[in-house]
């Protein structure tokens, strides 16, 4: 055993380092809103200079532009910009996008799409649920149909994040009708723009716009932006969510802690008639339990990172992290909540607003974490299905 | 970063689970929980036959050179089986301490004799404020002179030749059966033998004392260190059981014509069990590892011993929910994994004890 990162990955962190504390976060203008998940704010001008710094492709192989890093440089990545909540909402989509078109992307998707991600200038959505498919996501009705060397897409998708200031979406679709349910799905690589998309935001329960929903009305597309096989999308894209629930919180478990770490600077300093929050002892036992609990999630990862590295399977590791640190996020939030007190909903910009608003804001936006990307119950149930080996409840209609 | 164990911690591993699953299945485990005397020798000489106690132990004494991390994965898989007995206090903690702080003649005395086997010894610390935080314990004792008062919550004193007391300047190594001690059991919940120690104008001499004053703290922090490592382990070995025997139960139960796992209240509380296990087993695999490289490791032991208390009790508690009436039964082995946990979870420094350290370390004030 060995739980120390290689001194290359210790060296790459300092430069990191060097480079957050060159430049000051302020320089990068925000486009969209941070959904609380650890990963910041969406910033076009931020992912272009992690672009510059060549950190975007610094996995991939040398034949694409790539450096052939380990995958734990990207942790390391992740972890220190985590640390300083920047702006990188888009980098966990971009890295996932880019490694399923190195896998079986075609020539175009390769060609046209790598050079943009690389350079920060293309940031993906997901066209995956539907009014009428959430968790069930095989109930989509969303279906492209083949014209020469053309599909022509019709549809309606909804949740996609930041889907009104991406530039491509991907959009999962019916592409025929096959006996087994899970077959028959497809992927595209679809540009925003295309004629016959719309896209209109969803305010949500923050007051700012984060969601959108896609209106897709006969939108053309080459056959090469297919993403993978015909008919494979489906097992593709289960194969594809199994580490895209851990690139999608991993940065969690250190942006936790930071946000740990001001309630505990705030618990020092505040507290009724001049006596810190810090004596109390209930106080101290949540914020501590609350580091153990951090410490733990942190090792879940760090399993699941070594597993993704050998290219063991993840059915459940990453699947059991995911819930914790959203479950872990929500009770963080709430004991904030609880030691600010009345100041606790005081918005970010209002007068008196303890720790930036920050509290409030990660109190509400946690509330989505346990539903996006797979709801805590389905993934509960994935553990003990593809994990533990236990029956799959009946469904119903079926057989 | 890897979480592989080495190949010689591989073989440890997979020995101790194939002899304990003979030896010691938990039919011998309740029987040795309810018997008062809940020693078996027998079994006792097999595992130093394996070398396990003297896992720690350097091999100019008998010994092989392991690890903290070594004596983590063999705990463990003694965890798993339910293996009572005296090797935590013995083979880990007062060995650790021995090897630390003992002068050579008492090392030579006593180390091989403990690697064998041979002989036991056990450490008594914990006075009436119940408390196993570090702070200098009460009792004190010019030496040479005599000692009066006593310990709570020693364990297993009725099986140890030698006893480690803390006193408020020095650690004494006395024999067990020197005149004027006297161990008195505690009837606990799980069957591990506790006792009182009682010192009545006990003699101390000068070679009574293990190590100096400075070194002897040091000494004992690093063994309570290891002591709650090891307690850890065991708790999260029981509670991989406890997880296994539950899951097997979801899997073979059958209620309203399917098994019981087949239902999502169920699924979904056996999904938590892995979380628990699996978030408990990492935080002390870093603490053990730390330890073992020589780097600071208490506040990494905290987290861990304070994490997987309630993470194993949570698995512990669940798991009597999945299982139903059967696991209210004596004869059913549920009970002792859970009994078990608690007296790790209590031994070593409890939850708040602990969850103070961290406290400190993450600067609160």
């Amino acid at each position: 055993m060995e739980f120390a990162f290689t001194a290359e990955e210790e060296a790459f962190r300092e430069e990191v380092r060097r480079f957050l504390a060159g430049h000051p976060l302020e320089r990068y203008p925000l486009d969209g809103m941070d959904a609380g998940y650890g990963s910041g704010a969406h910033s076009r001008a931020f992912m272009a200079e992690l672009g510059r710094q060549g950190w975007l492709a610094m996995t991939w192989p040398r034949v694409f532009g790539g450096r052939e890093r380990s995958l734990f440089f990207k942790l390391v990545l992740f972890e220190e910009l985590a640390r300083v909540n920047a702006p990188f909402g888009p980098l966990a989509g971009c890295w996932q996008t880019a490694d399923a078109i190195i896998d079986y992307g075609t020539e175009r998707l390769r060609s046209e799409l790598l050079p943009l991600i690389a350079r920060g200038e293309a940031t993906f959505w997901q066209g995956y649920s539907e009014p009428g498919a959430g968790s069930d996501l095989l109930s989509l009705t969303t279906a492209a149909r083949r014209d020469g060397d053309h599909w022509v897409i019709r549809g309606h998708k909804i949740w996609s994040s930041h889907a009104g200031i991406a530039t491509h979406g991907l959009v999962f679709t019916r592409t025929s009708r096959e006996a087994r349910r899970s077959r028959g799905f497809s992927m595209f690589v679809v540009p925003n723009g295309t004629p016959g998309m719309q896209i209109r935001p969803i305010r949500s329960l923050t007051g700012e716009v984060y969601h959108y929903e896609v209106f897709l009305d006969e939108v053309r597309v080459p056959a090469d932006v297919m993403l993978g096989r015909e008919g494979e999308g489906f097992q593709a894209l289960l194969n594809g969510l199994d580490s895209d629930r851990f690139w999608g919180r991993y940065y969690k478990a250190p942006a936790l802690e930071r946000v740990l770490h001001r309630l505990v600077d705030y618990a020092n300093t505040t507290g009724p008639e001049g006596a810190p929050l810090a004596r109390d002892a209930g106080v101290r036992r949540r914020l501590a339990g609350m580091a153990t609990e951090i410490a733990a999630l942190r090792m879940l990862f760090y399993r699941a990172a070594c597993l993704l590295r050998e290219g063991a399977p993840v059915t459940y590791e990453t699947a059991v992290a995911k819930v914790m640190a959203d479950e872990l996020g929500q009770k963080l939030a709430r004991l904030g909540m609880d030691l600010l007190g009345p100041w606790g909903p005081l918005r970010q910009g209002s007068r008196n607003a303890p720790l930036d608003g920050r509290i409030a804001h990660d109190y509400l936006t946690s509330l989505g974490h346990t539903i996006a990307g797979g709801t805590a119950e389905i993934l509960r149930t994935t553990v003990a299905v593809r994990g533990l080996g236990l029956p799959p409840e009946p469904r119903a209609g079926r057989g | 970063m890897d979480f592989r164990p080495s190949a010689s911690q591989q073989l440890l591993v997979a020995t101790a689970r194939d002899f304990l699953r003979t030896a010691c299945p938990p039919e011998v485990s309740q029987r040795l929980a309810l018997d008062p005397r809940g020693f078996d020798e027998a079994l006792w000489r097999r595992m130093a036959e394996l070398g396990w106690q003297g896992l720690l132990v350097p091999s100019d004494f008998g010994g092989s050179d392991g690890s903290l991390l070594d004596v983590v994965l063999l705990v463990e898989e003694m965890g798993r089986a339910g293996l009572p007995g005296p090797f935590v206090t013995s083979a880990v903690v007062v060995t650790s301490l021995i090897v630390a702080a003992g002068t050579d003649q008492q090392q030579k005395r006593l180390l091989p004799a403990l690697a064998a086997g041979e002989r036991i010894a056990t450490l008594a610390v914990v006075e009436d404020r119940g408390a196993f935080d570090g702070r200098p314990p009460a009792l004190h004792c010019a030496v040479p002179g005599r000692l009066t008062g006593r310990k709570l919550f020693v364990k297993d004193a009725h099986v140890a030749d030698d006893l480690v007391v803390a006193a408020r300047d020095d650690l004494l190594l006395l024999p067990a059966d020197r005149p004027g001690i006297t161990r008195l059991p505690l009837d606990t919940l799980s069957g591990e033998k506790l006792f009182e120690v009682t010192f009545d104008a006990v003699p101390v001499h000068p070679e009574d004392r293990l190590g100096g004053p400075a070194a002897s703290a040091a000494a004992l922090a690093r063994a309570t260190t290891a002591g709650a490592l090891a307690r850890v382990a065991e708790m999260v070995g029981a509670a991989q059981r406890v997880f296994e025997l539950a899951v097997e139960h979801a899997r073979t139960r059958v209620q309203g014509g399917r098994p019981i796992g087949g239902y999502q209240a169920v699924q979904h509380a056996c999904a938590d069990l892995v979380r628990d296990v699996d978030g408990a087993r990492g935080v002390l695999y870093l603490a053990a590892w730390k330890a073992s490289e020589g780097e600071p490791a208490v506040v990494d032991t905290a987290i861990a011993k304070a994490y997987a208390g309630e993470a194993c009790l949570a698995v512990a508690r669940r798991a009597h929910q999945i299982f139903g009436a059967i696991g209210y039964c004596e004869e059913h082995p549920l009970h002792l994994f859970h009994k078990r946990i608690q007296a790790a979870h209590l031994d070593f420094g409890d939850a708040g004890a602990h969850l103070e350290t961290v406290a400190r370390a993450i600067g609160l004030a």
